[in-house]
């Protein structure tokens, strides 16, 4: 048992009381818009304004039922993925093998080169937004998944390379050796002995690179047209400007897309809330 | 030690490693983040709608027009608010329930997983969740006005409050993830030193002063600059709830960016926001690191 | 370097996008229409074109107003846009015509072109050559709740002048009613206010005068005028609440619930403000009245003189044959006549007026054919720049935190610079 509990078995301490109303208050604070937001969902257009708080009074299943079945909801969700899953992977292999070269080979340059890498912590991709958006368009690659995943894989490359080196680094040097003397060449030993060590770092750069590509809105803007290739929030935002002010279609629509994020978050909150923590911290 | 050991025995494959495993993304970063910035630099100095290629020459007029719009005071002046409420409302918040969720009781993770959610969840949806919220009509806030007979106010529609408004979502969405750094942090601490700041007859309080709060000093200062950097790139929030206005009164460097600088494509005007603020983005970072992180 | 990236990256993504491979022609058709009644007829439009047309497929696409405007730039430079976009003329489609996205449809509408208004197709027209079909015409003007004027004693076939428009005002705010809503959030709505001034104090000569830089420009007498007008409104506080959050379709939904007495707008809300109505029912035709812009005394402009849109369709460069037959099809007599008699727009091919069958439509129809000066909207007319800057400074006139002579100096600054 610790100190936190012990008090609580004594008669009521103020401190406890406090300290329990503080944080009712902040859980209030922060939940009661989620669950509005979902609740309100399941009600009319006319209930929502005379019980926004309250459960419904009738269960509106249709608002959240129309959606589901319609084929945009699921474009939205698939093209979120298609785009999330594309960055992901190209930056774990891109930022792996730079990270790798950098942890475990010396060469003319290299401590420059890092630094260079380095220089895409200090500004957000917003600061060249225009430029980004010529590029792309000289490339060709307007309104397609890689005019939106190659952007986010740069941006993603400084962090994830930086985490990387400092995991490969860690690795027990006797293993790295063993294998070089062995007559194991570089790149064998990066398939066959890094990859497979380095699964928890993986897992904190896959999270943080998937969670940002699914949240982002700037990019996809700017970069598609057309709203067969729109993102989840690219797609909520029309359809915000589509039914205005029927609140509780929008709260409904609001609700399913953050769905998986949540459902997401539920079952892997250990690896979200380490890799997204750890990330800033290590990098 | 290690890899000058290595170099020794095996010159050869190393090279073809480098040469393998570097140049995607150099070639990746060079392409989509450093050309853009150099690029800027470059458009910023033009009169160009993007069509063809810039070939009216401005010098610096688009500088001096970003500093004369009136809108670009007002996104400095935001960021800044945005700056302060992180670090005299947020940062305080957030360190104060990792104290005491950072202990063991009923509940602890399953709050610490409620406030952490905001942070996972996107910025558009939560502007949208708000835009809900404050809505004058159908929000939860109107209700409550109703509720005690008064008229709502719509807090997105007056240039007074539009910033607030904003500022309280800014609040909601991160101090979770403050408190997470922190509670990690205070979770890595050596338990010796507070028992034996305990056993010495140190009073809870104090050892929260004198001893957990000045172990955490590194991460506090880590804490200061993800709010600092995330203010300078706030944009996502911003549209769903106010799209900057009214009147500017809640544009954000960024957004100010995209609606004077993307939406009318005058990309040398654009460029020369985007340079500036590039510009207040490297030296904030390049100064901090030097001054407060040097030892991390 | 850049090209074989490219050529890399354009077979990649070609693989990914292998399945959508069609052996049939694909139109992307992209429209602002929120109107669910209108659009029904739209996509039946589109269904007859395919079925007349066949292997031709009308894929329709849409953006929120507001949206569209923010994105179209950005939109315009992809190899990929729409073949088919939705366009308000004037100097927003002069710069599209100069960055070359649009195609040139002079040689394919010939058959047709007599049987469109001269005017209308005039506003797609440059150095000879046509970018596009207009569809439709538009006049800005009051639009009113009866019921609720009446609350006031208020008159609206009354007001005529501009002193008329603020006593109303007055005496609606007196009676408890909110006398004006406006989608001042879009910014928009509100510029309608400073340019119908202008409009009506300058006329035509004005206007002209400002674009060749003649008599201070927007820094003239005219707008000086129009903004200081503008302001005596604005002080009696005459919007709904919060009404510099509203987006056009609330403020316009807004109406049709009957919480607001007036509101000035472009005439095809009369319909847009049932189909935004909380019930879906809104404001009944005999419910419903309007008004032309009040008349300032003195102005020089006349009373037939209109503010309003003249819409049409452009279509893009690279764009296939099937989008000129297209749009061709949608300003035939055939479908203009159905959505006259739908009453949801005035139509721009001769005849088709006729299939008009209400009163609020037909006296629109007729004060646009009256109108000797008709002034496109002003965030189009100058050009996306600067018609940005009339709405952003408009808006800040209506918040308070601008001064009519402000107004002006930021107008005239963005028309020198001319971007």
């Amino acid at each position: 048992m610790n100190e936190a509990s012990a008090p609580a078995r004594r008669p009521p301490d103020l401190a406890v009381l406090y300290r329990t109303l503080f944080l009712a208050f902040v859980a209030a604070f922060v939940a009661v818009p989620l669950l509005a937001t979902v609740l309100g969902g399941f009600k009319s257009l006319g209930e929502l304004r005379t019980n926004p708080f309250g459960l419904p009074s009738v269960w509106e299943w249709q608002n959240y039922a129309g959606i589901l079945a319609s084929r945009r909801y699921w474009q939205l969700l698939g093209n979120s993925f298609a785009i999330s899953t594309l960055t992901t992977i190209l930056a774990l292999v891109v930022a792996s093998m730079a990270a790798f070269v950098f942890a475990h080979i010396r060469f003319f340059g290299s401590r420059m080169l890092l630094n260079y890498f380095t220089m895409g912590l200090l500004f957000p991709a917003a600061t060249a937004i225009l430029p980004l958006f010529i590029k792309v368009r000289d490339l060709g690659l307007l309104d397609t998944y890689f005019g939106v995943v190659l952007p986010q894989v740069a941006f993603a490359l400084a962090m994830s390379i930086l985490l990387f080196r400092r995991f490969f680094k860690d690795l027990p040097v006797e293993l790295v050796e063993a294998a070089l003397v062995d007559g194991c060449s570089y790149p064998k030993f990066f398939r066959f002995v890094t990859l497979p060590l380095s699964r928890p770092i993986l897992a904190t750069v896959g999270t943080i690179t998937f969670v940002h590509s699914w949240n982002a809105y700037l990019v996809p803007l700017i970069m598609l047209n057309s709203d067969a290739m729109y993102p989840w929030p690219l797609g909520i935002m029309v359809y915000q400007g589509e039914y205005t002010a029927d609140w509780h279609l929008i709260l409904a629509f609001i609700t399913l897309t953050i769905l998986p994020t949540f459902i997401l978050f539920v079952f892997a909150q250990k690896h979200i809330v380490a890799g997204l923590t750890a990330g800033a911290v290590k990098g | 030690m290690l890899a000058s050991t290595t170099a020794r025995q095996r010159g050869a494959g190393r090279m073809t490693a480098v040469i393998l495993f570097l140049p995607p993304a150099l070639l990746l970063f060079t392409l989509f983040v450093v050309m853009p910035v150099v690029e800027a630099a470059w458009y910023g100095g033009y009169n160009w709608n993007g069509f063809g290629s810039p070939k009216n020459w401005v010098g610096f007029d688009n500088y001096r027009m970003v500093f004369e719009t009136r809108a670009f005071g007002l996104a400095l002046r935001n960021n800044l608010l945005v700056i302060v409420v992180s670090l005299a409302i947020q940062l305080p918040l957030a360190l104060a329930l990792a104290l005491i969720l950072a202990e063991k009781f009923r509940g602890a993770v399953a709050l610490r997983m409620l406030f952490f959610l905001p942070y996972v969840l996107a910025e558009v949806a939560t502007g949208l969740i708000f835009s809900f919220v404050y809505d004058g009509d159908y929000g939860l806030l109107a209700s409550i006005y109703r509720f005690f007979g008064a008229e709502a106010p719509h807090l997105l529609a007056s240039t007074q409050t539009s910033m607030l408004a904003i500022l309280i979502v800014v609040v909601w969405k991160y101090f979770g993830f403050h408190m997470m750094l922190f509670i990690a942090a205070l979770q890595g601490q050596d338990r010796n030193l507070i028992e034996a700041s305990r056993i010495d007859g140190a009073s809870r309080w104090q050892t929260i002063r004198f001893v957990s709060i000045p172990l955490l000093y590194p991460t506090i200062r880590l804490s200061i600059f993800f709010a600092v950097v995330g203010s300078l790139q706030l944009f996502d929030l911003v549209m769903p709830l106010t799209r900057g206005g009214p009147a500017d009164s809640s544009q954000t460097m960024v957004s100010f960016l995209y609606s004077h600088g993307v939406t009318r494509m005058r990309v040398g005007y654009g460029s020369a926001i985007g340079v500036i603020l590039f510009v207040i983005c490297a030296t904030f970072a390049i100064t901090y690191k030097r001054w407060f992180m040097r030892d991390e | 370097m850049n090209a074989l990236i490219r050529s890399l990256l354009a077979a990649a993504s070609l693989a990914l996008s292998a399945g959508g491979a069609m052996a049939q022609t694909t139109v992307k058709w992209l429209h602002l229409e929120v109107n669910p009644n209108q659009l029904k007829i739209w996509e039946e439009v589109a269904r007859s074109f395919e079925a007349a047309h066949p292997g031709t497929k009308i894929e329709m696409q849409f953006l929120e107003n507001e949206s569209y405007k923010a994105k179209l730039p950005t939109l315009l430079q992809s190899n990929d846009r729409p073949h088919i976009i939705y366009s308000w003329a004037g100097g927003v489609l002069k710069a599209q015509i100069e960055a070359g996205v649009l195609q040139d449809v002079a040689g394919s509408i010939k058959d047709i072109a007599p049987e469109i208004s001269p005017a209308a197709l005039a506003a797609f027209t440059q150095d000879g050559k046509v970018y596009g079909l207009p569809f439709a015409q538009s006049q800005v003007g009051f639009l009113y709740n009866k019921d609720l004027m009446a609350k006031a004693n208020v008159d609206g076939t009354k007001i005529k002048t501009w002193d008329d428009l603020l006593a109303a005002v007055k005496a609606l705010k007196a009676a408890g009613v909110t006398p004006l809503t406006v989608g001042g959030g879009d910014k928009w709505p509100l510029h309608f206010y400073w340019t119908h001034l202008a409009v009506r104090i300058g006329g035509k000569a004005a206007f002209q005068a400002a674009l060749r830089g003649e008599s201070g420009g927007f820094e003239g007498e005219t707008f000086q005028k129009a903004g200081d007008l503008m302001k005596q409104l604005v002080d009696l506080q005459p919007f709904q609440n919060g009404f510099l959050g509203f987006k056009n379709p609330q403020s316009t939904g807004y109406f049709g619930d009957g919480k607001a007495a007036m509101t000035l707008v472009i005439s095809t809300v009369y319909h847009q403000q049932k189909a935004l109505a909380a019930d879906k029912v809104g404001i009944p035709d005999d419910k419903l009245g309007w008004f032309d812009f009040p008349t300032i005394p003195g102005g020089k402009g006349e009373a037939a003189d209109t503010l309003g849109g003249i819409n049409g369709w452009l279509v893009t460069r690279g764009a296939p044959k099937e989008a000129v037959e297209f749009v061709k099809f949608f300003v035939s007599k055939d479908v203009q006549s159905r959505l006259a008699a739908g009453n949801f727009l005035v139509p721009v091919v001769k005849g088709a007026d006729a299939a008009i069958n209400n009163a609020f439509m037909r006296n629109i129809a007729q004060n646009l054919a009256r109108s000797n000066y008709h002034q496109n909207f002003y965030d189009q007319d100058l050009g996306p720049s600067v018609g940005r800057v009339v709405n952003d400074a408009t808006a800040e006139l209506a918040g308070g935190s601008m001064t009519p002579r402000q107004v002006s100096k930021a107008v005239q600054d963005a028309w020198k610079q001319g971007n």
